[in-house]
């Protein structure tokens, strides 16, 4: 997860949780979605009503059309982001949560002041941009640059904002983000079967001062070396190549880098990462070989 | 450990047997996190009614146990997939254990009954200023209208005012409060139109609140010309009792509720101007969180006025009739207002 995606809220047990963020596209995406689907929705069923209500010549039946329009329009996202757990059937399409910036669960006041802003941001924008002259009337033109300027400000929100949050989310003090979702991978260093040493050779073997050279970015970048060499993309010569390096590096003598140089880095992984644990422990952290230890 | 020390000695000290100790703890944990990771799979796609009984006594123990692997794990561990595992499985499960919902009955009636009131008595200076701005509206409506009558064309568009102008006769002035009644199966039709149309502008007034607060000033006090433009009509002709008894009914609940959004409008717009010792963005979600709860109750209100509005005024023409209901109306909305949700504070 890059840093600059991630949000980070402070959960009930005060423990920080790591969300990334959900993209700007992923956002517009999953809106476009709700959009269609709310439009169908409340328009076949708007139009139900309103037809059956003509067609009957009972008024009543075409108002009762009207108010579930409106109910349509405004509930559509208050309906899906109380009960499906803060995640419209667009955001749930697209893997989207909304979650609350405090850390604790999504209360219904924040949900609705988020929705409460959505006319605001976008609809209104909408409606001054499509038809200016009947939205800005007989507005003095000292007025119209403020507001359209402050139009243009908010619709442009998620843009313009550190957080790449909208107004409603500020509003409502909420995040959106993606729901994360990470394998968990085999542990490079706890693959026994490739640690013994073949027969006839002895298992090559670090020394203290040998581990006091690399730190955890060097560390992880043998692990992730070593799991594309499990994967079969990693060809002998690079493996030999990192091995001879870090032989070097370290001051190991002997024939097992070139020899299976696999196994020499692997054992090297476990041993170099076993070192810097201990020293973690002890509270001395070296982020990488240019750390002083 | 000094380079002179002979190999065996390394063998058994720290050599071959010797794990990173990040591989011991996982080891541990690792059927306890797989156990969480499918749990909150299945309370994610499908739930969390699709868990057994069992489950979701489990759910939130296991979750704890993860948020102290993941401490521990960051603090001690140097295997990057490991920790990013336990990032996403502890954020995930704090999806699935507190995504979950609550009863939407309960929270409907609680924000209706106890948060609604409390939130609007937190609001008193902006319910003053929102009050204030629609009676300046009213005043200046009649006090310009008593240099020149004609001043009424410009606060009542004449779509709205629908003949009644200072033009018309007494006789058609009095027939509008007292007309409609023929409309008969129209009326429904006419009363939800009011509820989503006056609904639509209560949620602009607070919406525009973000404006700084100055458009829904300016709507408030535009609504203020129309009332007062409205009594100074009917004053004028000697009808301001009749009036009453057409505005009173259906005006409590909707001016109210106007009244009621203005105050939410400005109170967003102070947190964005005058955010005070807070953090503009905290300030603002504080407001927002507030302010929702208003709206949430103006519902009601607008969805009464409308059928007031819609039904009972044009149907009802008796003025001591009209007069009893706006009085039953004042006597409900300010209770409600300001004696509902106090003993829940006082157990809180």
């Amino acid at each position: 997860m890059n840093e600059l995606d991630a949000l980070e809220i402070i959960g009930p047990e005060g423990v920080p949780l790591r969300f990334p963020r959900a993209p700007i596209v992923d956002r517009a995406m999953a809106f476009s979605i709700d959009l269609c689907l709310l439009f169908l929705l409340a328009s076949i069923s708007a139009a139900i009503l309103v037809l059956a209500g003509l067609g009957s010549g009972l008024l009543s039946v075409a108002g009762l059309g009207l108010i579930f329009f409106f109910v349509v329009r405004h509930g559509y996202f208050l309906f899906f982001e109380t009960h499906w757990q803060g995640a419209t059937p667009g955001k749930r399409l697209l893997g989207l949560k909304v979650i609350s910036r405090d850390g604790g669960g999504l209360s219904l006041d924040a949900i609705i002041a988020r929705n409460l802003m959505r006319d605001m941001e976008l609809f209104i924008p909408l409606v001054a941009l499509g038809n200016p002259a009947q939205f800005f009337g007989r507005a003095p033109a000292w007025l119209l640059l403020p507001a359209s300027l402050w139009l243009l400000v908010m619709m442009l929100m998620p843009i313009l904002s550190r957080e790449r949050t909208r107004l409603g989310d500020l509003v409502g003090g909420t995040l959106v983000v993606r729901v994360p979702k990470a394998p968990l991978l085999v542990d490079e260093a706890g693959r026994d079967s490739l640690i013994p040493a073949a027969p006839g050779h002895a298992a090559p073997e670090f020394e203290s001062p040998q581990l006091e050279i690399y730190g955890e970015h060097e560390l992880e970048t043998l692990a992730e070396l070593l799991r594309k060499a499990e994967q079969g993309n990693a060809s002998r010569e690079d493996l030999t190549l990192v091995a001879l390096a870090i032989a070097r590096k370290v001051g190991f003598f002997g024939d097992a880098p070139t020899r299976e140089p696999a196994r020499f880095l692997r054992r090297f992984y476990r041993a170099q990462r076993a070192h810097l644990e201990g020293k973690l422990l002890m509270g001395k952290r070296k982020g990488s070989k240019f750390d002083a230890s | 450990m000094s380079a002179m020390t002979p190999p065996q000695a390394a063998t058994t000290s720290h050599g071959p047997t010797r794990h990173p100790r990040s591989v011991a703890f996982r080891r541990a944990r690792e059927a306890e996190w797989a156990k969480l990771d499918a749990l909150v799979e299945r309370a994610l796609k499908q739930g969390l009614r699709t868990l057994s009984a069992d489950e979701l006594h489990e759910l939130p123990i296991l979750y704890r146990a993860v948020l102290s692997s993941l401490s521990v794990a960051r603090k001690t561990a140097l295997d990057r997939a490991l920790v990013d595992y336990l990032d996403a499985l502890a954020a995930r499960a704090f999806l699935a254990v507190y995504g979950a919902r609550r009863s939407t009955r309960h929270a409907l009636r609680r924000a209706l009954f106890v948060e609604f009131p409390r939130r609007v008595r937190g609001l008193l200076p902006e319910l003053g200023l929102s009050t204030a701005l629609v009676l300046l509206g009213a005043l200046v409506a009649i006090a310009l209208m008593q240099i020149e009558p004609g001043w009424y064309d410009a606060f009542v568009s004449p779509a709205l005012s629908a003949g009644r102008d200072p033009q018309a006769s007494t006789q058609t002035l009095r027939a509008a409060l007292y007309g409609g009644g023929e409309m008969g199966e129209g009326l429904g039709f006419f009363a939800s139109f009011l509820f989503t149309h006056n609904l639509g502008i209560g949620l602009l007034c607070v919406a525009l609140g973000f404006a700084g607060g100055i458009p829904t000033a300016l709507l408030l006090f535009q609504n203020g010309l129309m009332l007062g433009a409205f009594l100074k009509l009917y004053a004028d002709r000697g009808l301001l009792f009749e009036l009453g008894g057409w505005l009173l009914p259906h005006g409590v609940p909707e001016i109210g509720a106007v009244i009621l959004c203005g105050a939410a409008g400005l109170h967003l717009g102070r947190a964005l101007f005058l955010p005070g010792r807070l953090r503009v963005r905290r300030a603002l979600s504080q407001a927002g969180r507030r302010v929702s709860m208003v709206v949430v109750g103006t519902i009601p209100l607008f969805a009464i006025a409308g059928l007031i509005e819609g039904i009972f005024r044009q149907s009802v023409t008796n003025d001591m009739t009209r007069y009893a209901l706006g009085v039953f109306n004042l006597c409900w909305f300010f209770a409600w207002l300001i004696l509902a949700g106090r003993e829940a504070r006082a157990r809180a």
